[in-house]
């Protein structure tokens, strides 16, 4: 048997025979042969795997960007929203026009203390008023008393008139003058009562109206608008809080929207980052060129070996090395795979009584299947 | 609404007790009729123990704030509490008449 190379190193300690060739036991061969198969076919699969790692990779990171990328939208559109809700918080809308909430609050509390203060005014005017019919009430009724003074004089001035009428015409001839004057003064008299008829008509007249305006004025008076210019402070209060809560939600706000555009930012960073999904797939691409150079070369180096020794050497198969690898693969979707490459293309696990397995693992999802 | 004057050196003090609302116009006539007529300069009221005042009762504050400046006065409103003290500070009385504590 001939061996050139590392092998040749290796198994031939005495540097060999002057023709070049070394003696090899044929278990060695046949162990070697064993050894070849089932790497040739390992690497094979390690290249499936690595592929098909490199796709599922691929896959999930494409999806994953696509995902983020959606998601950074939305964050920047929430971003952008609540700025809008910002800028319209601080403020209202009257008549179309946009007003600031402060300027809002300033203006009605001038507002109420104007109410107030017209309040104060009118309780000072109507008690003032309160004051004056009551002085006018008293001067009435002195004027009432002033008129039935005149009564009584003129009661007295008729009476008077009476008695010289009666003089006059017990004077006879000498008294007739007199007599006329006497009639002139009674005259005089009776108008001067029906003046103060007239004068007592329009007095009392004066008196009802003064007291009808005295109860309503007193009406006015003994309304207590106190409580309404005490909501002044419940209104001052209320805008205050009003205040406080709007700045306090615009704060709220303004953290929230920088929130979203932080989070807007760090997703972009998150699909930066998963370009390295990229650089794996070159780095699994490369390692697997090597593989597949292995797996020629020791293919390569097999049919040469194989073509020089005698047809009676088979290969032995590894059954140690075997069962070491099998442990490895622990997912049993991955070992399937690897288990139905060596069965269907090499005797490799007859003897490890994978053939009945393969029977009930028609499907390729295999994930309950226990082999070995 | 009644009262107790005590006359001091340089001040008046009329001291407020109860209510004082409309009802009280003719007795708050004659007290500011009385404030008016006595020595003292500076009248003083002393509102501690005055309850409430209604709207009327802002109103004759007011008209004898200015019967005493007539009378070449001046009215001082002192240590209001309570509802009375609440009212004079939303009128702003004290833009008008000097209050103390």
């Amino acid at each position: 048997m001939a061996f050139d190379g590392a092998t040749q190193k290796t198994d031939t300690p005495n540097g060999g025979g002057p023709d070049g060739k070394v003696a090899v036991t044929t278990e060695l061969l046949s162990t070697w042969l064993g050894f070849a198969d089932v790497q040739r076919r390992t690497l094979d699969v390690v290249q499936g795997e690595l592929t098909r790692t490199s796709t599922t990779v691929e896959n999930a990171t494409l999806d994953l960007s696509d995902r983020f990328r959606q998601l950074a939208e939305k964050a920047l559109e929430q971003s952008e929203r609540v700025e809008q809700i910002v800028q319209l918080a601080g403020s209202v809308s009257i008549d179309g026009e946009r007003v600031p909430m402060d300027q809002l609050v300033v203006g009605m509390q001038d507002m109420i203390t104007d109410m107030v203060s017209n309040i104060v005014t009118l309780s000072r005017h109507a008690m003032s008023m309160v004051y004056l019919l009551d002085d006018v009430q008293k001067d009435v009724g002195d004027l009432e008393k002033a008129i039935g003074d005149i009564d009584a004089i003129n009661r007295q001035t008729n009476f008077l008139a009476l008695n010289a009428t009666i003089e006059a015409s017990r004077a006879g001839e000498a008294g007739r003058t007199f007599a006329v004057v006497a009639q002139e003064v009674r005259h005089l008299s009776r108008s001067t009562g029906e003046l103060a008829d007239r004068m007592r008509n329009k007095v009392t007249a004066v008196v009802k109206g003064v007291r009808n305006g005295h109860d309503i004025l007193r009406q006015i008076a003994n309304t207590d608008m106190s409580p309404q210019m005490l909501a002044k402070e419940r209104v001052d209060k209320t805008m205050d809080s009003l205040v406080e809560q709007t700045s306090h939600f615009q704060s709220v706000l303004e953290t929230a929207a920088g929130v979203s555009s932080d989070m807007s930012s760090t997703i972009a960073h998150v699909i930066t980052g998963m370009q390295f999904q990229d650089l794996t797939k070159q780095r699994i691409e490369a390692i697997n060129d090597s593989l597949a150079i292995m797996g020629a070369g020791l293919a390569e180096l097999e049919t040469r070996i194989r073509a020089q020794i005698p047809p009676g050497i088979g290969a032995q198969e590894p059954q140690e090395w075997l069962n070491h690898l099998l442990d490895r693969f622990t997912l049993s979707e991955m070992r399937e795979r690897f288990v139905r490459r060596l069965l269907l293309e090499g005797t490799a696990l007859d003897e490890n009584g994978v053939l009945d397995v393969d029977a009930g693992a028609g499907d390729s999802s295999g994930g309950d299947i226990e082999l070995f | 609404m009644d009262y107790g004057v005590e006359q001091r050196d340089q001040e008046a003090v009329v001291r407020l007790r109860g209510r004082l609302t409309f009802n009280d116009h003719a007795k708050l006539r004659a007290l500011i009729g009385e404030m008016a007529q006595n020595k003292a300069k500076r009248q003083v009221l002393d509102l501690s123990s005055l309850e409430f005042v209604d709207s009327a009762g802002i109103g004759m504050l007011l008209i004898a704030r200015e019967e005493m400046v007539n009378a070449g006065k001046s009215l001082v409103l002192r240590t209001a509490a309570g509802q009375v003290k609440r009212v004079l500070t939303v009128a702003q009385i004290g833009k008008i008449v000097t209050i103390e504590d």
